[in-house]
């Protein structure tokens, strides 16, 4: 069945190893949403993680082929509903001093937060899931919105999983 | 304290190390310092090519009938870029390859230098692995790891870009087993009920009705002659030989049923599409073999043994996948299985046989010569084939008697593979014949050899089947392009006087009556030679399924053509 799915990869934090990893991935032409690397708490470690949207088979068949990656420790697939998938976003948005107030009210009833305040434009961090994000970021579309930028999407499967067993639990 | 070492120097010792002793290849700027380093190793023989693609499919033979690693060597630039056809050959074919290239020196990287290209970035996806050595320090680990993950598992090109001044670089020798630091490969995990599949996989095989064992180049890989020929005696079950798997089942055995696929017998596909169970051993299923994926084999369940485990399941369903070596699997699935006979299947196999279309109106047929050639040798030598209606010929019309006697371009289908791809067997195999047999398209491409065959004294056998077309192309113009030959027509030089420019024996065979002499005489002199065919100009291959069509719908002869 075609559903959201992470695929997350612990791997060498050298370009040439996520080059390797996210280069497999076009090959194979999977149906890639989001890509996000960022590093782990063991040195030389980062975490990639893709998600994708696809059946059970094509996914098991990408971790399966990452696993050849020379760099690559870990990879393993599951169904987003089966996890933790948060994105977390920065939007630059220009509210006119008598629509301040109003933009206040939609950041606090998102739990967004305020991290930058100029007479010009303010900056407001959002974080959560994909869908989440984008209806914070419809929200915010009333006003001005100047820039987004969104991190992708990282993900952790929920409960004592495989990856977790096998793997050092700081990674 | 050990003497300090070139990179160069500890490039060459770690070769020797890995058991290398023969290099194709051809220098450059950037690969300088090596070159300057090798006469000092004599148990590295160097064999220069005249161009480097030429390198990449020696190295390519080479590994394909020794079993080793081959070892093509270049530099930065255009010399890297020219090994790419080879690498992305071996790549889809899976032979232990080590691509050496001369990189800019690492200050230069980067910046648009003289000869300077991303080999790293251009083979990442046709190369197994790869690696910049950034630093002489790790460099004798990164010729370790290279020649590990070529080795193992799957086996596949592995290419090293080494800067110039990483090869002028001065260190220790750090080599040597206990010196080796390289991880350890990983392939992807095997699932861990092996057992209950290898149970599985045996009832389905006591209880099928109609099954078929299809045999790919996984046997040749993993040795395992002997394990697949038990199976099939054991059980009755016929034996089915892909492209690459050819030469894995002796094709004198009753067992033995031909080539599947596009070019396949009408009667292999026909069993195939009528099987009830298909047992597929180090294959992967291409769609050259499958044809349509919708209508292939549905009656069928599959067994797949492969030691990929991402193959499993890729393109055709799998009832059970083995996970492995081929060879391995099979030893343990020979505990499992219990004797039968098929012989109500085999007579409704045989009742599919059609006799073999006559396609050609000369005398002088592939079959003829590929026959003459059996002869000559007493079925003794190796058979390098290019691409192309030749390749074809040459799958289905010599009888393959011992393992890995047939090499052949199967998934990349590289036009230009056989000639220097039969230096490296030749040179791999010194005490039998072998021919490279091309079409006059394909020799075109790497001819240039010859001399690269003279001034090393490589005593391979060249065959062009000459039909003034590049007649695979033509071909499908006739079947789906309304004879729309359009530059498909393809002039030669006069091939006899070309062998005499290059100082070998040139001949040219126009007559059936010629071949076997002619033969003789080439396999009689001792060193390099050239047999031009002459054989008709618009035959064609048959059987042939077109491009998207099912197993079930071949064209066999030229009746059916609109």
């Amino acid at each position: 069945m075609t559903t959201q799915r992470a695929v997350t990869v612990l791997l060498e934090d050298r370009l040439i190893t996520f080059n390797r990893a996210v280069g497999l991935i076009r090959r194979r032409n999977l149906p890639v949403r989001s890509i996000a690397v960022g590093p782990t708490v063991t040195p030389g470690i980062s975490r990639l993680t893709i998600m994708i949207q696809s059946d059970e088979a094509t996914a098991d068949r990408a971790v399966q082929q990452l696993q050849k990656v020379v760099g690559v420790r870990q990879a393993v697939a599951f169904p987003a509903r089966d996890g933790v998938t948060r994105e977390l976003a920065l939007v630059k948005v220009r509210a006119t001093a008598d629509r301040y107030g109003e933009l206040l009210d939609v950041v606090q009833l998102y739990h967004a937060s305020v991290v930058d305040d100029n007479p010009d434009a303010t900056i407001v961090e959002l974080t959560g899931s994909e869908a989440f994000v984008l209806s914070c970021i419809r929200a915010l579309e009333r006003f001005e919105i100047l820039e987004v930028a969104r991190s992708g999407a990282v993900a952790l499967e929920a409960g004592l999983t495989e990856a977790g067993a096998h793997a050092p639990a700081t990674i | 304290m050990a003497e300090p070492l070139t990179g160069a120097q500890i490039l060459c010792r770690a070769l020797l190390e890995e058991g290398v002793e023969l290099l194709f290849g051809y220098p450059g700027g950037a690969i300088m310092p090596f070159y300057h380093a090798l006469p000092e190793y004599p148990g590295l023989r160097h064999v220069l090519v005249r161009h480097e693609q030429a390198a990449a499919h020696a190295a390519d033979g080479y590994a394909r009938a020794s079993g080793q690693p081959g070892v093509c060597v270049a530099t930065s630039g255009p010399g890297a870029t020219n090994l790419v056809t080879g690498i992305a050959t071996a790549h889809m074919d899976n032979t232990p390859l080590v691509a050496i290239t001369g990189q800019v020196p690492r200050a230069m990287i980067g910046r648009d230098a003289f000869q300077e290209t991303d080999i790293i970035g251009i083979t990442q996806p046709i190369t197994k692995h790869s690696r910049l050595v950034e630093d002489v320090e790790e460099l004798a680990d990164a010729v370790h790891e290279a020649f590990a993950v070529a080795r193992e598992g799957r086996p596949g090109p592995v290419l090293l870009d080494v800067p110039k001044d990483v090869q002028n670089q001065k260190a220790e020798w750090g080599g040597g087993a206990e010196g080796r630091n390289a991880p350890p490969f990983r392939g992807s995990a095997a699932p861990p009920q092996l057992q209950f599949a290898l149970v599985e996989a045996a009832r389905l095989i006591g209880r099928a009705e109609r099954p078929l064992i299809m045999a790919g180049h996984g046997i040749i890989l993993s040795d395992a002659y002997a394990e697949l020929r038990e199976l099939a005696e054991r059980t009755g079950i016929p034996v089915i030989t892909t492209l690459l798997g050819i030469s894995a089942f002796p094709e004198s055995h009753p067992l033995h049923l031909g080539m599947p696929g596009m070019h396949g017998e009408v009667h292999v596909n026909r069993a195939i599409q009528q099987a009830d169970l298909i047992i597929g051993i180090g294959l992967r299923f291409d769609d050259r073999v499958t044809g349509n994926l919708a209508a292939f084999a549905r009656g069928a369940k599959v067994i797949h043994i492969e030691l990929d485990a991402s193959e499993i399941g890729k393109n055709v369903p799998v009832t059970v996948g083995l996970v492995g070596d081929a060879r391995a699997i099979l030893g343990a699935l020979l505990e499992a299985v219990e004797r039968r006979h098929c012989d109500a299947w085999r007579a409704e196999i045989e009742s599919f046989v059609r006799p073999r279309v006559e396609s050609f109106k000369g005398g002088l047929s592939p079959e003829g010569i590929l026959v003459a050639l059996e002869e000559a040798t007493a079925g003794r030598c190796t058979i390098v084939s290019d691409v192309g209606q030749h390749q074809m010929w040459v799958a289905k019309l010599f009888r393959y008697q011992r393992p890995n006697t047939h090499i052949t371009s199967g998934g990349l289908g590289t036009m230009g593979f056989a000639v220097p791809a039969a230096m490296g067997v030749a040179l791999a195999r010194p005490n039998e014949p072998v021919w490279a047999i091309s079409g006059d398209g394909g020799f075109q491409m790497n001819m240039q050899e010859i001399a690269t065959m003279v001034q090393e004294r490589i005593p391979v056998k060249m065959a062009i089947f000459n039909n003034g077309y590049l007649g695979m192309v033509r071909q499908w113009q006739q079947f789906f392009h309304g004879r729309r030959y359009s530059a498909t027509p393809i002039w030669s030089p006069d091939y006899v006087r070309f062998a005499e420019a290059y100082g070998i024996p040139g001949f040219r065979v126009e007559r059936a009556d010629q071949v076997d002499g002619v033969v003789r005489a080439a396999l009689a002199h001792d060193g390099p030679a050239l047999v031009e065919f002459l054989i008709e100009q618009e035959a064609n291959v048959f059987p042939m399924i077109p491009p998207g069509a099912s197993l079930s719908e071949p064209i066999e002869s030229e009746a059916v053509t609109a």
